[in-house]
């Protein structure tokens, strides 16, 4: 592997600092971590964001993001529709539909589909629920539901890429990686920013790309850093037979050495990252192997999640979360994949729902009883909702993608508890009140951790990038307690 | 090299400008209007005096506070002004702003809920929005009648109007006069000392996470300088003893604790006795048992104790978090 930067890297590096690019902000925070040496105790702690003081009061430290990748169906989890259920089976009213946007519907007969389960009324407010997930029921006190969620993409990729980036097209930074470079990371021993995937045993669902964690253009150190659910968390992982800890440490030591001094010269912020990854990558052959061994839980809280060590499943990704979190990962997110229903809605939807209904809610629980959800914001959400018609060209019926309406919750420090926010037309079409977009829930994370979402930006090709678009975005006040 | 340490490299990245595509713009809540009557409530008028109706109670701070700079004596944008009764119900260049009965088909009702990027968004420019809680109140009104007598008592459900905000106490001294001590404890310890906020008198918060087990008694003992600027002390998983808590007993202003995991007992807790202030207290995953926690619930400032999996709080402390 070629470590040292070409000529053209050196040369851009050269431009960035000159002009005071992104470059130039992102390595002065570099450099602070940069002089620390690998066994010179103690190191620094953790890294620094570019943001301190904080502007705002921080309700939050850390993020837990549960992304239920595929799109799941509002009509069968979180938005009972009883008008659908009357209609189902006729035609869709064209007044709903007339001019818009449909994603494989198009040119199709438009019919009413009606939720497929039961709901009942859940917690002491009485929340109206699916019967598929009666564990989120029992903690239904403790979140609070978005009824009026609605996003720009109405195709998983780019959906996918709007609810991490804010922006359709690749290339922008993950929230992960923008909020660990403004709060910097707790963590010197674990990337500040893990993914977890789970596929479901069934289907072959859509596929995940890693650039839905990339850091865009933020340092790559601040990208997401996927630890894998089943066997080894991290690939090779132990150094091979004879190679000791010392010697992998005094070979890693050498390398950043010269890393060192390389850098001193040319001062490419991508040489601070690499050895900043060395070291990370060093200390996470000792922490990741502690953070995974999942012994010192006990057999209440394995029975809690639901899981069995070792058997990759979300629930497991769910106590890893949370072991995650106690060791100041600042974010985690899970993705559970499989929840795109254009067919098989009524014979698959159920098997996600259990997969995922107990783990998701004792992890609200959980973290509960330690005392860490006042400053941990869950969030529950897939890319996009799904149609109230029915789909029926891709075999046995389903519903099509959607992005006028979709439910979502969220849980924790600062959030009303027990309490649900917007809502939908008769059918469940679109939003209707309190309407809320994917840049609104972004501005709303910021905010819940101290940071101002209209000041949190970074210069790149001479515009303001932020997280939150362009577009202007509000917090959603109407959530917060 | 091996290859799980390039993984979590990204070697090249091709970065584009995202050009995000316009949001999908909002369907306006007037189309609306017929499909989601609200429901007409009758409600027999009781002369009450003009103080005490909820018109001037309630709905008329509303408007002073948000809307009459620019519906009032001085400007009256749209033609409407909105500093009284008899203003308001004549209404604008568009006709009534109020429809007795309909909040949805009442233009002054619309304007505010509307989503805050519509150009027809009230207030306008940008000006602070109405709380939920004031929407809701012009809603019950409207739906009652919007009426300028109805006695205040006479709508239910309004919501309690917020307490007086009050005055921002100073938590701990202001830190920054100590600033490069702070930088070099820091630096010494392998510990952080964040600010809480902007704030200057908001106090200072101990952090650990990066690394507890680098945080021992020790390293408590030589935070002495800055023990009164410490608010809120997270000591999770560190490799603290009773001795270290002997020494956060000094930090007086302490208000949040947090020893999850940690070797501390009940003996060592007595010592937190003396902290007037400390509010939460997390002891999760601790040896402490209820001779030492029971004591510390009669503080007076604590708020919330977590004793999950240890021996305090009954048999086998089923539910964790311990309210007062
Ligand atoms: C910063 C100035 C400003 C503030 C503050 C403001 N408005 Fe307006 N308002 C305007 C302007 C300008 C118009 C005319 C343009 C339009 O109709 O949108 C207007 C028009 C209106 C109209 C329509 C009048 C008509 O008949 O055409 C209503 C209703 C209204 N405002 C209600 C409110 C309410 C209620 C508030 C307080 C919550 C408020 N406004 C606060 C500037 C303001």
């Amino acid at each position: 592997m070629n470590i040292f930067p070409t000529p053209f890297q050196t040369r851009r590096a050269f431009i960035g600092r000159v002009s005071q690019g992104v470059g130039g902000v992102a390595l002065a925070s570099l450099l602070e971590k940069g002089g620390a040496s690998l066994f010179a105790a103690p190191a620094l702690a953790g890294t620094r964001g570019v943001i301190h003081p904080l502007p705002l009061p921080q309700k939050v430290k850390r993020v837990i993001w549960l992304t239920m990748a595929g799109g799941p169906s509002q009509f069968e989890t979180f938005d009972p529709k009883p008008k659908l259920a009357a209609m189902h089976g006729e035609a869709m009213p064209e007044s709903f539909t007339r001019g818009q946007q449909l994603a494989q519907l198009q040119g199709q007969k438009l019919v009413c589909h009606g939720p497929q389960f039961p709901f009942a009324k859940f917690g002491e407010n009485q929340t109206e629920i699916s019967t598929l997930l009666p564990h989120i029921g029992s903690v239904v006190d403790d979140i609070c539901l978005i009824r009026s969620m609605t996003t720009d993409a109405i195709n998983h990729d780019p959906a996918h890429m709007f609810m991490n980036t804010g922006a359709q097209i690749a290339g922008r930074p993950s929230m992960g990686a923008w909020i660990n470079y403004g709060l910097g990371s707790e963590a010197e021993n674990l990337p500040g920013f893990v993914v977890m995937v789970t596929t479901g045993p069934g289907r072959s669902p859509q596929p995940i790309a890693t650039r839905q964690w990339s850091s865009g253009f933020l340092p790559s150190k601040f990208q997401g850093v996927q630890l894998q659910s089943r066997g080894d968390a991290v690939h090779y992982l132990a150094n091979p037979g004879r190679v000791s800890r010392a010697q992998q440490g005094a070979d890693i030591g050498a390398i950043n050495a010269l890393n060192r001094q390389h850098d001193a010269f040319v001062a490419d912020p991508e040489i601070a990252t690499r050895i900043a990854q060395y070291e990370l990558a060093f200390q996470m052959q000792a922490s990741v192997p502690e953070l995974t061994d999942l012994r010192g839980e006990d057999a209440r809280t394995l029975a809690l999640y639901g899981c069995t060590p070792g058997d990759g499943s979300f629930a497991s990704n769910c106590l890893l979360a949370r072991r995650l979190a106690e060791r100041g990962v600042r974010f985690i997110q899970l993705y559970h994949r499989d929840w795109d229903h254009h067919s098989l809605l009524k014979e698959e939807l159920p098997l996600r729902a259990k997969e995922t209904d107990q783990a998701s809610a004792a992890l609200i629980t959980d973290l509960k009883q330690r005392g860490m959800l006042d400053d941990t914001l869950v969030v529950w959400t897939g890319e996009f909702g799904r149609t109230p018609m029915s789909q029926g060209n891709k075999g046995p019926t389903g519903r099509d993608h959607h992005n006028k309406s979709m439910s979502m919750w969220l849980a924790g420090g600062g959030i009303r508890r027990g309490f649900v926010y917007g809502a939908t037309d008769d059918l469940g079409y679109a939003a209707t009140e309190n309407i809320c977009n994917v840049h609104d829930l972004h501005a709303t994370m910021l905010h819940q951790l101290g940071i101002r979402h209209d000041a949190f930006s970074v210069k790149f090709q001479g515009l303001d990038a932020k997280l939150t678009g362009v577009e202007g975005a509000s917090v959603i006040e109407g959530i917060l307690a | 090299m091996t290859s799980w340490l390039s993984r979590i490299f990204s070697v090249a990245r091709f970065v584009r400008s995202g050009n995000a595509s316009p949001s999908a713009r909002r369907p306006s809540p007037l189309s609306r209007v017929g499909r989601q009557g609200v429901a007409f409530l009758a409600i027999a008028v009781s002369s009450a005096r003009a103080e005490d109706t909820f018109f001037a109670k309630r709905v008329t701070p509303i408007l002073e506070q948000k809307c009459v700079v620019c519906h009032g004596a001085e400007k009256q944008k749209g033609k409407l002004r909105l500093d009284s009764f008899a203003h308001l119900m004549r209404g604008g260049e568009g006709g009534p702003a109020v429809t007795a009965g309909d909040p949805k088909g009442s233009e002054l009702f619309v304007r505010v809920t509307l989503h805050p990027e519509d150009e027809d968004f009230m207030p306008a420019d940008s000006k602070p929005p109405l709380t939920p809680d004031e929407v809701k109140v012009l809603e019950l009104w409207i739906a009652a009648g919007a009426s300028e007598v109805i006695a205040l008592a006479a709508i239910k459900g309004a919501p309690a109007l917020a307490a007086p905000k009050a005055a921002v106490l100073p938590l701990a001294p202001d830190w920054r006069a100590r600033a490069p001590q702070i930088a070099q404890l820091e630096k010494a310890l392998g510990i952080r000392l964040v600010p809480r906020s902007m704030v200057a008198t908001d106090g200072l918060v101990l952090r650990t996470a990066s690394s507890p087990g680098r945080c021992d008694d020790t390293t408590l003992a030589k935070l002495a300088p800055v023990a009164d600027l410490i608010v809120e002390a997270e000591l999770a998983r560190t490799k603290i003893t009773d001795a270290g808590l002997a020494v956060v007993g000094t930090f007086v202003n302490l208000r949040v604790l947090d020893l999850t995991r940690t070797a501390v007992t009940s003996t060592g807790l007595n010592d937190l006795l003396a902290l007037k202030n400390l509010e939460t207290l997390n002891l999760t995953a601790t040896a402490v048992d209820d001779s030492g926690v029971a004591a510390l619930r009669q503080m007076a400032s604590i708020k919330q104790t977590w004793v999950f999996e240890t021996k305090a709080g009954g048999a086998d402390n089923p539910t964790a978090a311990a309210k007062k």
